[in-house]
């Protein structure tokens, strides 16, 4: 068949403009991090990531942030991660896609996923900070948080489980293997990227979050020494010297670039991880 | 299946009772604390000064944190906050429920590049240069030359003063330049012999006395001066307070007491606000 001229130009114009807008994305993203970058890197040495804030941050470093921050990381890891996997285990295995109960579990997730941080933040406040005395504390700001990403991370373990062909589970129901090793042993693996995609979501948004620390992990820059400590979060330290601090900018760009390497890496070992899982199934 | 819930309640049940008992031991051990609310503009002064107050007092520890003056004013009258943060002084709604304590003023002055003919503006002559209205210096008495407005960007403190006093939106400004820092506006204002800018009085009067070519304008017939700051009478000018429920005693007394002496003028100094003369250190009625 001949493909006439006006056809090929058509389409050399539609891939074209396919190929502009991936490309307009990596530039804006490569513009952000150049900017961060080339303000940052300045700041970055050794000394900055292992000592105190001085002169309400102008000067020192920000050891106990990195502290805080990924404290308040690893509260919302251990927290969301059970419940989250588990939660999805139900809605995806057990529950039919028309069981009213699944439908309303997944609706209020849905609801919940766009609900704006502050709004954590305010509940987070009422319930853990007031109601359970947890008063500004890590543990307050990474319950919080732990709220904030479940519903991401729950619907994407999901999506990762009803991905697995029936097939799986009716070979192995005829080999007559039980139902909980064939999940343990089958689906959780096969799940396990969507789990990661889910993950690495849900400590993009935690990490970034500055509107619902304030109201729960608090704003001291000091060293914690137990989860019930206040601790001041990266996101809310760049917030804070951009914003209350003058002639903080140059930290404050040093600590965007901090928070960026962190997540660079995050992605990078979820993205090993999943390539390590697809490769052993 | 009923069985896998009830158990999962029970669990989160006893993970949330556990969790309710440990933060409550954590409060019998911690006497020595003292939690501050309230404003975002305080709040990096007081951390500075409980930082030093803690190194004065190792057994004491004091927790700052943030979210707005009527948030510190909201956690001090429900007892959240031992000392509430605020950056005005109070109203005389709020005099009878709080007892207020000032530690610093924030103060800024209008300035202009020193050889500008133009001595004094009026009120309504600078809200029409910054709203575009007057664009010219011969139409307020100087040189016929085009004014080039100095703001600052969002988010800054001295903008929302600014802003407060003259009664304007921050869309209305016609800004040819905007500004981050107080240092960067002196830079710019001395740099331009045409330029009209805002900082905050303790860094213009510092950098005029080191010889930057600057002129620091009269507000309302006060002259711009950290004394008129000081004493209240300049203008556009704010407390900076912290507040309490009840009359301060024991290590809330300590620590007002600390902030408003001169050990921590040189901090107040640092953040560019004016620290309250020797003679006010009593407390407002």
């Amino acid at each position: 068949m001949i493909v006439n001229e006006k056809q090929q130009g058509i389409d050399r114009i539609i891939s074209l403009l396919f190929w502009f807008v991936p490309l307009l994305i990596t530039a804006i993203f490569i513009w952000i991090l150049g900017d961060i970058v080339r303000g940052g890197i300045g700041q970055l040495n050794w000394a900055f990531l292992t000592t105190a804030p001085i002169d309400t941050g102008r000067q020192g470093g920000i050891a106990p942030i990195l502290v805080s921050t990924l404290l308040i990381l690893g509260v919302c890891l251990v927290v969301s991660l059970p419940i989250g996997i588990g939660t999805a285990i139900l809605l995806a295995e057990f529950t039919s896609n028309s069981n009213w109960f699944g439908r309303l579990v997944r609706r209020s997730l849905d609801v919940l996923a766009g609900v704006p941080s502050i709004v954590f933040g305010l509940f987070g406040n009422a319930f853990f900070s007031k109601t359970l005395g947890l008063g500004f504390s890590i543990l307050s700001g990474g319950l919080t948080l732990a709220c904030m990403v479940l519903p991401i991370l729950i619907r994407s373990t999901e999506a990762g489980l009803s991905a697995v062909p029936i097939e799986y589970r009716l070979s192995s129901a005829s080999l007559g293997i039980s139902r909980t090793s064939t999940l343990w042993h089958l689906l959780l693996p096969a799940a396990t990227p969507g789990l990661l995609v889910g993950l690495v979501l849900g400590i993009g948004r935690a990490i970034a979050e500055t509107a619902a620390l304030i109201f729960t992990s608090g704003y001291v820059d000091r060293m914690p020494t137990s989860l019930l400590d206040s601790g001041r979060s990266l996101s809310i330290h760049i917030f804070d010297l951009s914003m209350n601090v003058t002639g903080g900018d140059a930290n404050a760009y040093g600590s965007a670039l901090v928070l960026i390497l962190i997540l660079l890496l995050i992605n990078a070992i979820a993205a090993w991880l999943a390539s390590k899982y697809n490769r052993s199934l | 299946m009923a069985k896998k819930f009830l158990s999962l309640l029970v669990f989160s049940l006893s993970v949330g009772l556990g969790l309710t008992a440990c933060s409550q031991n954590s409060a019998n051990l911690e006497s020595q604390k003292l939690t501050l609310t309230g404003s975002s503009t305080v709040a990096p002064l007081v951390s500075e000064i409980a930082k030093k107050f803690e190194a004065e007092n190792p057994e004491v520890r004091i927790d700052v944190q943030t979210g707005g003056s009527s948030r510190g004013l909201a956690d001090a009258a429900q007892s959240l906050a031992d000392i509430g943060m605020i950056s005005r002084a109070l109203k005389d709604s709020e005099t009878d429920k709080f007892k207020s304590f000032a530690i610093a003023q924030d103060g800024i002055g209008i300035i202009l590049e020193s050889s500008n003919p133009v001595q004094s503006l009026n009120d309504r002559q600078i809200v029409d240069i910054y709203t575009g209205k007057i664009d010219n210096w011969q139409e307020v008495g100087g040189a016929d030359a085009p004014i080039t407005v100095v703001n600052k960007a969002e988010g800054r403190s001295t903008l929302e003063l600014f802003l407060k006093y003259f009664e304007l939106e921050n869309s209305q400004i016609q800004a040819d330049v905007i500004i981050g820092d107080n240092q960067q506006g002196i830079k710019t204002v001395a740099g331009n012999k045409n330029a009209i800018g805002y900082v905050s009085i303790g860094a213009a009067e510092r950098d005029i006395s080191a010889g930057v070519p600057l002129q620091l304008l009269s507000v309302g017939g006060i002259e711009a001066s950290t004394e008129t700051v000081q004493n209240g009478s300049f203008p556009l000018s704010r407390p900076l307070t912290l507040v309490t429920k009840e009359t301060p005693s024991g290590l809330t007394k300590e620590f007002i007491e600390f902030a408003q002496s001169e050990k921590v003028h040189d901090l107040v100094e640092a953040q560019n606000f004016v620290p309250i003369s020797p003679n006010k250190l009593v407390q407002k009625p």
